[in-house]
């Protein structure tokens, strides 16, 4: 449905997006995860063609976003970051505006007009100004306004950023509820987001992809790095020692909390049970051990660290989290 | 062209049902009215006054060049500064909002969303303009007057508006400030007005005969007089053609910027 091959943006010497290539299929919902900067919003906006890119080719259904802007902008709903809504529009009037611009004819425009309402539960407040309602409604007036010509793909930038839990729940379900009848683009820094609406994610950092896969390809990726948290009553000390000399055991941390190790290993199941029996057998008095599998949260870290060296299972999962958040709080 | 009445009619809507339009149009039917009627006493006084010195003899005054084009160019003159106000928040506020992010990624072209744009400021436009018809049209209650000239005095006045108007959609089409957008439009109003004066300035007779072609108040005054001239008609329609050609390839190029 979507083809973006050597997708390039730079402004002056500072490059936006580098070289993306990327494929969405028919129907899928893929998240676009990436850091605050990453260049989600640039790519987003150059599919719409909203901008055009500095080289590289963007196809939406068969139709280049260059040649034949109009053609691919009958084919695309997009909710950008601000819900482009005029305030001293009634939401009804606002969506029957924004259908016949995007050349509804007039014989189908209540039904899908009323479709909209229906979709985004706004039926209760289509007679009031825009301006006068909250920003949740906003934010679902926005994604009405995306989904009133019924378009075959669906680029959402950020819908759920500066919303209440209750509200961002609420949008969320609608996002799940259009999966199906749309293709669905959704970009986000807010990971559960992801793991709760997407089938396929797409991470970029500083505009250039870092991964892209379904999520369980993902997880399934990383899985060579797993982590044991144990907990021993007797001769903590020795036992940490002792295990990093183990087969499989790439490297063991000391918890802040007492008689309590982190264990990373590489491998897969029999390394867990090795590491057990190699407790209880030497009598150490194993009270706790509980596997970690990573979530996206640790792939997304990984993935988004900037100067991570070759050898990252090495690294803590705290510092690496640490490297991280700096990271972020430099960008910020 | 479907794309152009819808983005058009929004738009007009926008414009002519807000508070600004309503304390814009209020403010010059103010003036107006003030002005005319003292505008009309100063005609019966002098008419009086000619009378008794042509002692019922003779043509008397012209009711069109004593009260209509004195009223006209008051019109003229509270266009040039009303017009911008209406038009800065065309695109500026569009922009401000983020709403242009709907038009641009909108099956539409840049060409439609400026023509869409002009005609709802020129619908605007014109609506004020019918307001200060209301006026010379109230005198019919009192004599009979010359349609002729008074017709073709608005028909050049109405595409002087347009003018204005394509000027501030240009000047709106390029800020995402709305005061400076009235400025710039403003700026480039009164520009038009003194392009003509560079006759003076010149020895050349070539460049003398440019300059009064440029002149705004040349073209203007034979519409006043009462004919409608091809030089006229070309001369307003290409001012309104470039702004609209200028604010097409702005709209456009923020595709490529």
């Amino acid at each position: 449905m979507i083809e973006v091959n050597g997708l390039s943006k730079s402004y002056g010497p500072h490059h936006a997006v580098r070289d993306l290539n990327f494929k969405i299929d028919k129907g899928e919902v893929v998240g676009f995860l990436g850091p605050n900067g990453a260049g989600k919003t640039t790519s987003m906006k150059i599919i719409t063609g909203y901008m055009a890119p500095t080289s590289g080719q963007v196809k939406v259904a068969g139709y280049d976003v260059f040649e034949d802007p109009v053609e691919v902008k009958k084919r695309i709903g997009y909710l950008p970051e601000t819900p482009p809504v005029y305030g001293d529009m009634s939401v009804k009037d606002y969506l029957r505006f924004v259908a016949r611009l995007k050349g509804v004819g007039s014989s189908d425009l209540d039904s899908k007009l009323e479709d909209a309402l229906k979709k985004t539960h706004l039926q209760e407040v289509q007679g009031r100004l825009i301006q006068n309602l909250s920003k949740g409604f906003r934010q679902r007036v926005g994604i009405a306004q995306a989904i009133v010509s019924n378009p075959e793909v669906l680029i959402l930038d950020e819908p759920t950023v500066g919303l209440d839990p209750k509200q961002v729940a609420e949008i969320r379900e609608l996002i799940n509820q259009l999966k199906g009848q749309h293709t669905i683009v959704l970009s986000t820094h807010i990971l559960s987001e992801v793991q709760a609406t997407c089938e396929k994610v797409i991470i970029i950092n500083q505009g250039k992809i870092v991964a892209q896969d379904s999520l369980t390809g993902l997880s399934r990726r990383m899985s060579g790095s797993q982590r044991l948290t144990v907990k021993v009553r007797r001769n903590f000390e020795q036992l940490s020692t002792e295990l990093a000399e183990q087969d499989g055991v790439v490297h063991v941390e000391k918890a802040k909390m007492k008689q309590q190790l982190y264990v990373d290993l590489t491998g897969e199941e029999d390394q867990i049970e090795a590491v057990a029996s190699y407790i209880v057998k030497n009598d150490y008095g194993l009270i706790e051990l509980q596997s970690q599998d990573l979530s996206l949260e640790d792939i997304f870290l990984k993935l988004t660290s900037d100067d991570l060296p070759e050898n990252h299972e090495k690294e803590s999962k705290e510092e690496l989290l640490e490297k991280s958040q700096k990271n972020f709080e430099g960008r910020v | 062209m479907r794309a152009v009445w819808v983005i058009a009619c929004r738009d007009f809507r926008a414009l002519a049902t807000t508070p600004l339009f309503f304390v814009i149009s209020g403010m010059c039917a103010l003036i107006w009215s003030f002005m005319y009627i003292r505008v009309l006493d100063a005609f019966s006084k002098m008419s009086l006054q000619m009378a008794f010195q042509a002692r019922g003899q003779g043509q008397g005054l012209s009711l069109h060049f004593e009260a209509f084009v004195k009223h006209i160019s008051l019109v003229n003159f509270l266009l040039i500064i009303a017009i911008p106000a209406l038009t800065m928040r065309l695109f500026s506020e569009e922009k401000k909002l983020r709403t242009y992010d709907l038009l641009l990624t909108s099956p539409v072209t840049a060409t439609q969303i400026t023509l869409g744009k002009f005609l709802a400021g020129f619908g605007a436009a014109t609506v004020l303009l019918l307001i200060s018809l209301l006026y010379p049209l109230s005198t019919t209650f009192l004599t009979d007057i010359q349609w002729g000239p008074l017709w073709t005095s608005y028909l050049g006045l109405w595409l002087l508006v347009g003018a204005y108007v394509a000027v501030g959609v240009f000047a709106s089409s390029l800020t995402e400030s709305v005061m400076l957008a009235v400025v710039m439009a403003l700026i480039f109003n009164v520009f038009l007005w003194f392009v003509g004066s560079g006759v003076d300035a010149v020895d050349n007779s070539l460049w003398k005969g440019v300059f009064e072609h440029l002149s705004l108040g040349e073209h203007f005054l034979s519409f006043i007089r009462g004919n409608i001239e091809l030089a006229g008609l070309v001369f307003f329609f290409s001012i309104i053609s470039l702004n609209c050609f200028l604010t097409q390839r702005v709209v456009e190029s923020s595709r490529w910027r």
